[in-house]
């Protein structure tokens, strides 16, 4: 099988896999216990039991899931449109759009650094294995990995904004709101220092640590004892022969994980009340509210799918034994 | 090597120049940090108490309630109501103007009513104030009359939640749907503050200080609404001094907030109680509930209540920061006009249960559970799994019951699910939850009402009492405050006697505020968030 007709293969099955979400997202809520309607207008809230027909009418939740509302479901999807939030009365295209960019904002910027850093650390364990860096940084690494999300975030929060002055949350300070993105960019900077060491800390561990196995593996190799014997420099062995072939293990990784970017950090934006994503799905959790659970899942679904194609391309183009089997 | 402390310089100036600046809301704007935020400004479709937070503060309403329960005119210098106790009469202050400069006239307010009278279903949040309305007119730029079908008992309260919307936003919108899905983020009013930005998807909100407000401008710049998702971070924003007042301090932090340099934290008696609900429901329904029938046993609900140390848990659980219950009207209800003061309390007496119950004939089998006959006195004890006071109380009270010869097994049940095993199938023994009544006691009453007991109604007890059923009808058209208090209090001496709720306790309202920033909140019931507090704060010098 020839490259162009693997990346095909992947991406048909990539299609199917979209298709399968898509049902199972519909039917996963419908079969959560309670009423939606109750849900999205809270349970504490006096309307009548007329107001509330009357809005699971105008919700179509009056019609049985299938075929009624199944299909209008899907007909609606079919033509781009993810419907209205019945919490937040806006498009779910719209919500999710409003999120995505602040996610995406924070979490790339927690995984860039987390990989530079993770990468280089890993990389200086590996060579200088069985010395006090390698034990520095594997313990570093293992206690980094192993830290709950939200304690790390809360203690963060109370050093940073005690010792340091910064924000204790939110994206800009209240007063800058609305303001053209280039006049705040300081503080937006300012606003994302915390979460973003947060979550740096938090996914280093895991580069490091896969980084140190897979360079460990390589400078075993016969090639590298090759290159040595020719007089290769250390780091002319490192960089031109051994990080390249240790990098295959790292791409999956980071693919992976760009493709879980999308869902947010939960406990992150939680923490740093940042109106990210994983806030949202949240919120959309709790108010039971279909069109935005539907959408969110979907946007979810896609970006994995796609961070997984992403992989297998790279691979494609990095390995060149993915060309001929 | 240079090319690498280059870097490091960089990256150093950078994060230094970011830790610098900072502070902001300078001057005399108070920011207020909560969790949670509006979802919208539109009355129509406001279910989130932040919404109703911010419209008392851009709003104004004819009559409103004050910090001692009692009601009073704010856009109404003054009303009445006629002898048969179906006409009301609200005359209007002089000068009052919206927020855009326009002045307010009393068809403006009349229009307003009407519409949520026309189009019930697309005012979904506010149909109930109108409910028994026949008529709302202006005959006057400074009169507003409202034609009642029926005598109604709480017109002030429902009143006191009709804004004054301004009808030029309104206006247009053909189907309910239109008009839910306005947003009403540029909300015009004629309130204290006026709104000068609302960001939807931050939460933050800025209100500025409207100088023509009828009764004087406030006297602060303005507010800052600053939304938070943990309140860890808020309490420590407070802490370091990024925002001035919390509205909600949970009552695990509540200690530590009051040691804080600069913060006053307050605890005052709030409307929240939480309950032990007895399954009640009608056996006869269909399908039949599954309570345990020895439930129907006035003695065995007399032993539980004799088995429940309301003090303990107020301690334990609550941190001391509540009040035993009894009545679920609570003391803070119109400033304690409709708490029944004749309910004599249960002490907690375990021995008084178990000669209760060997009274009754629950001989103690050989496992340490009383049964009689076939009535095993052995009870599902559940609660909503997002509570992180109820699994304690469960546990506190499995072990009392226990030694009355009483099984309870706790178990934390899904809200949703709950709901549903509650009301209306009434598949539950005991079931821990809690309420927040309404300022009038009307809906909370409502609550132990037969007809509440069906799908999306309130009553979760199944409580089917056809004396208090009539009783309740009456109160509403009771227009008398006297004669409807006796009625009331004699609907909450049947509620505790027959026990389908046994009111563990009352929550304080548990706030703070950096009193090294400002002074003169009023500590009510209503917050200090309330319009009348914010419009009596002043910055500290």
């Amino acid at each position: 099988m020839n490259r162009r007709d693997y990346l095909l293969r992947k991406f048909g099955l990539s299609l199917v896999t979209i298709f399968v979400v898509v049902i199972i997202n519909f039917l996963l809520f419908r079969v959560l216990p309670g009423d939606p309607v109750r849900a999205v207008v809270g349970r504490n809230v006096r309307i009548s039991a007329e107001t509330q027909q009357a809005l699971r009418e105008q919700f179509g939740l009056d019609k049985p899931v299938f075929p009624d509302q199944f299909f209008d479901t899907l007909g609606q999807w079919a033509q781009g449109n993810l419907g209205v939030s019945w919490s937040l009365r806006e498009p779910v295209s719209d919500v999710l759009m409003s999120k995505l960019w602040n996610t995406v904002l924070l979490i790339g910027l927690g995984q860039v650094f987390a990989i530079i850093l993770g990468v280089i650390l890993g990389l200086l364990a590996g060579w200088k294995r069985k010395t006090a860096i390698d034990v520095g940084a594997l313990t570093f690494s293992l206690i980094a990995w192993a830290i709950p999300t939200f304690w790390l975030g809360i203690i963060l929060l109370a050093a940073g904004s005690s010792w340091f002055g910064l924000p204790t949350g939110g994206i800009v300070s209240p007063m800058n709101v609305g303001k053209p993105l280039y006049t705040i960019i300081p503080d937006v900077a300012r606003h994302l220092i915390l979460p973003t060491f947060t979550l740096t800390i938090l996914y280093l561990g895991e580069y490091m640590l896969i980084m140190r196995s897979s360079i460990l593996e390589v400078l075993s190799e016969d090639y590298i004892l090759t290159a040595k014997a020719k007089g290769m420099s250390h780091w002319q062995v490192l960089w031109k022969h051994a990080l390249k072939n240790a990098m295959l293990p790292i791409v999956t990784l980071i693919a992976l994980n760009l493709g879980f970017t999308v869902s947010g950090a939960i406990y992150i934006e939680t923490v740093f009340s940042y109106d990210g994503l994983g806030k949202l799905f949240q919120t959309a959790l709790t108010k039971q509210d279909y069109p935005l659970l539907q959408g969110a899942f979907l946007l979810l679904a896609v970006s994995v799918i796609i961070a997984n194609m992403a992989a297998d391309v790279l691979y494609a183009v990095l390995d060149p034994r993915v060309k001929e089997s | 090597m240079k090319q690498k402390l280059l870097y490091v310089l960089v990256l150093a100036a950078i994060l230094l120049s970011a830790c610098g600046g900072g502070g902001g809301g300078e001057g005399t704007t108070l920011r207020f940090g909560w969790i949670g935020k509006p979802d919208t400004l539109n009355p129509a479709y406001a279910f989130l108490t932040e919404s109703y937070t911010v419209f008392d503060l851009v709003y104004s309403t004819m009559v409103t309630e004050a910090a001692d329960g009692s009601y009073m005119g704010m856009l109404a210098k003054d009303w009445s109501v006629s002898n048969d106790g179906l006409t009301w009469t609200y005359h209007l202050k002089d000068g009052i103007k919206w927020h855009n400069g326009e002045a307010f006239t009393a068809d403006q307010m009349a229009w307003a009513i009407n519409a949520i009278m026309k189009d019930p279903d697309g005012w979904a949040a506010s149909a109930n104030y109108t409910g028994g309305f026949a008529e709302v007119t202006a005959p006057d730029d400074k009169t507003v009359v409202i034609v009642t079908e029926y005598p109604i008992a709480n017109m002030d309260y429902r009143v006191s939640f009709l804004y004054a919307v301004y009808p030029p936003d309104f206006k247009g919108f053909t189907t309910s749907e239109d008009l839910q899905n306005f947003t009403n983020f540029a909300a015009i009013g004629t309130g204290p503050f006026k709104i000068n930005t609302f960001d939807k998807d931050t939460g933050v909100l800025l209100l500025g200080a409207f100088a023509d407000y009828m009764d004087g401008a406030p006297k602060i710049d303005g507010i800052v609404f600053q939304t938070f998702d943990n309140t860890d971070a808020m309490i420590q924003a407070l802490k370091v001094g990024d925002i001035d007042v919390v509205n909600e301090v949970p009552a695990s932090a509540f200690e530590t907030v009051k040691g804080y340099e600069g913060v006053t934290a307050t605890a005052i008696n709030g409307r929240y109680f939480n309950e032990l609900i007895i399954n009640s429901a009608d056996p006869n329904l269909d399908p039949a509930p599954t309570g345990n029938p020895a439930l129907a046993d006035p003695a065995v609900r007399l032993a539980i209540a004799h088995s429940i140390n309301k003090q303990d848990i107020v301690e334990v659980v609550a941190q001391g920061l509540g009040t035993p219950g009894d009545s679920i009207v609570p003391p803070t209800l119109g400033g304690g006009f409709w708490h029944s003061p004749n309910i004599q309390e249960i002490p907690f007496d375990i021995a008084e249960a178990n000669r209760v119950l060997d009274e009754a004939g629950y001989a103690l089998g050989s496992d340490g559970v009383r049964a009689k006959d076939d009535l095993r006195l052995e009870f599902r004890l559940q609660f909503p799994s997002d509570s992180a006071v109820y699994p304690r109380i469960a546990d506190m009270m499995a072990g009392w019951f226990n030694q009355a010869g009483m099984k309870a097994t706790p178990e934390a049940v899904d809200p949703d699910a709950l709901v549903a095993a509650t009301t209306p199938a009434g598949d539950y023994d005991l079931v821990l939850w809690g309420w927040g009544p309404d300022p009038d006691p009307d809906f909370i009453l409502s609550v132990m009402t037969t007809e509440q007991f069906v799908e999306g109604g309130w009553s979760d007890s199944g409580y089917h009492n056809p004396d208090y059923d009539q009783m309740y009808l009456d109160q509403q058209q009771i227009v008398d405050k006297a004669e409807r208090q006796k009625v009331i209090w004699t609907m909450q001496e049947m509620v505790f006697n027959d026990r389908p709720y046994i009111v563990l306790y009352y929550e304080k309202m548990l706030q703070a505020y950096r009193s090294d920033r400002f002074t003169g909140f009023i500590e009510s019931p209503l917050g200090i968030e309330s319009a009348q507090s914010l419009l009596n704060v002043t910055a500290v010098k």
